[in-house]
């Protein structure tokens, strides 16, 4: 492939505080996402993959290095290029489904027939057209993630950051909601950046892994993944992905002792 | 039991009161100058109904005008400074201390200031009921998860938008609380204010009675001054129940 870089990281630190109670999130981080990409951050909790993702997405500052998205340095959030989501959906709880699909449209003052035109086909995309006149409360997480995958659409941006977007859901629909990204991504076509700590997760979706160690946060390995796509949930039991999975841990384990 | 019938046992119950009222008065068994009787009640209607009428009037409008400007700046100081930690410290000893002063003493200075007309009342019931508004407004606020602030900003909201398009109205519940305690210290401090020193509205009738021993006009004006406060606490239900619905938090939990 020689599609061309899209995400540009170079040289990022990220210390939080000064002095003697300065604390170093990241050091050191370099490494670049091409276009149509999906990749994954994979690292123990205290490894700073939150923190680069919300350097990635505008919302932290870097202390150091210089952070670039399709050429232009990151300095604030750019919602029309990088959508966000995180592990809560945060939905609104007084607007419906679709109203909350549309309220990144809303902020931006786009007309209402508008909004509903393009906020409709993205509920249908993630298989909620007819919750869309639902409210939060009665959805259940696995649905409120979806909603938040079309409200990050709906701007049509070219990257998506996903900060353990499915962390807190069971394992089968956890496992679900990653094939049905994956086949949203296939069909879209977007650049993909991935944050989670579950192993065989990061495998399953990504194109290329990056492993991360604590103390102080960095990227300790970049391992692509040779699985063909479509990915299927036999891939998992098989034995290349078994030695990948054991790779992983192994380096995670040894940074941390 | 039907809606209907218990409205018919409670305006029943309600005669069986007033007439037991009226006729303690009429055997000579309470004072008349110290308790009045319905019948009082109505004379004094039938002779000063339309002064007092007028005077509810502007009651009224300046418990409306002074509602109007504490329930905007209540609400939008709490909410910025909510959204703000360093304001947020600052001002909430403050608030809390203001809550605590007997705000009454500052009357004679706004009367100097001011002078006894509607200007002075509008301005004592905004400060008798702005600070547990604008207190209840911040708490509200800083209890809310930062993540929908963090949230709204990746969608690119704006301060402003995430403010009083996100932060505001998920603390809706404490808004409200605020304003049932801020509106109801804002009715007394109108009131109050015009029994103190005023040339016009119920509370100065009712002060101006009192002085002639007119214990029916007395009354009248305490049961005009019951129904500002009843239409005021009515207007405040009625946002209550069109808001209420769905701010409760959810998660992915």
């Amino acid at each position: 492939m020689t599609a061309r870089e899209l995400i540009a990281v170079e040289g990022v630190d990220k210390t939080y505080g000064s002095g003697a109670q300065a604390m170093t999130a990241l050091e050191g981080v370099s490494f670049s996402v091409r276009e149509g990409e999906f990749i994954t951050l994979v690292g123990p909790s205290g490894c700073g993959k939150s923190t680069l993702l919300q350097i990635l997405a505008g919302l932290v500052p870097a202390s150091t290095g210089r952070v670039a998205i399709d050429g232009a340095p990151v300095t604030g959030p750019s919602p029309d290029k990088v959508g966000v989501m995180f592990q809560d959906a945060w939905l609104l709880p007084w607007k419906t489904a679709i109203e909350n699909v549309e309220f990144p449209l809303a902020l931006r003052k786009v007309k209402a027939a508008e909004r509903r035109q393009r906020a409709l086909p993205l509920l249908e995309l993630v298989g909620l057209a007819s919750f869309a006149e639902r409210y939060p409360d009665e959805l259940s997480g696995g649905m409120r993630q979806r909603v938040a995958i079309a409200r990050c659409l709906v701007q049509e941006p070219r990257v998506l950051l996903m900060d353990e977007p499915f962390a807190a859901l069971d394992e089968q629909t956890r496992t679900r909601m990653g094939n049905e990204l994956l086949q949203i991504w296939e069909k879209s076509g977007g650049t993909v950046v991935f944050v989670t700590h579950g192993l065989t997760e990061a495998i399953y979706l990504a194109d290329t892994v990056f492993v991360m160690g604590t103390r102080p946060g960095r990227i300790i390995e970049r391992i692509a993944v040779p699985l063909p796509r479509p990915r299927t949930i036999d891939m998992i039991g098989s034995e290349a992905f078994g030695r990948l999975r054991n790779r992983i841990w192994h380096l995670i384990a040894e940074v941390r002792t | 039991m039907s809606g209907g019938r218990r409205q018919l046992i409670r305006l029943a119950g309600l005669a069986l009161v007033l007439a037991a009222w009226e006729a303690a008065f009429r055997l000579g068994l309470l004072s008349p100058i110290i308790f009045g009787s319905p019948s009082l009640i109505v004379r004094a209607a039938a002779s000063d109904g339309w002064t007092f009428l007028l005077a509810f009037r502007v009651t009224m409008f300046e418990i409306a005008l002074a509602i109007l400007i504490a329930w905007t700046l209540g609400i939008a100081f709490g909410v910025v400074a909510g959204s703000l930690p360093v304001v947020a410290r600052i001002s909430a000893p403050v608030l809390s201390a203001l809550i605590a002063v007997p705000l009454v003493v500052l009357y004679p200075v706004l009367i100097a200031w001011l002078g006894l007309g509607a200007a002075s009342k509008v301005v004592f019931g905004v400060v008798s009921g702005i600070f547990p508004i604008a207190l209840n407004a911040m708490v509200g606020v800083q209890g809310i998860d930062r993540g929908y602030a963090r949230m709204a900003a990746a969608m690119g909201a704006n301060r402003r938008q995430i403010m009083f398009q996100v932060m505001a109205p998920l603390a809706l519940p404490a808004i409200i609380a605020g304003l049932r305690l801020g509106t109801a210290l804002i009715v007394i401090g109108v009131v109050l204010s015009e029994m103190l020193g005023s040339t016009d509205g119920i509370g100065f009738w009712i002060s101006y009675h009192r002085a002639l021993f007119n214990t029916g006009q007395v009354y009248l004006g305490i049961l005009l001054a019951l129904l500002v406060a009843g239409l005021a606490n009515a207007a405040l239900s009625l946002i209550e129940r069109s808001y209420a619905r769905r701010t409760v938090d959810q998660s992915v939990m």
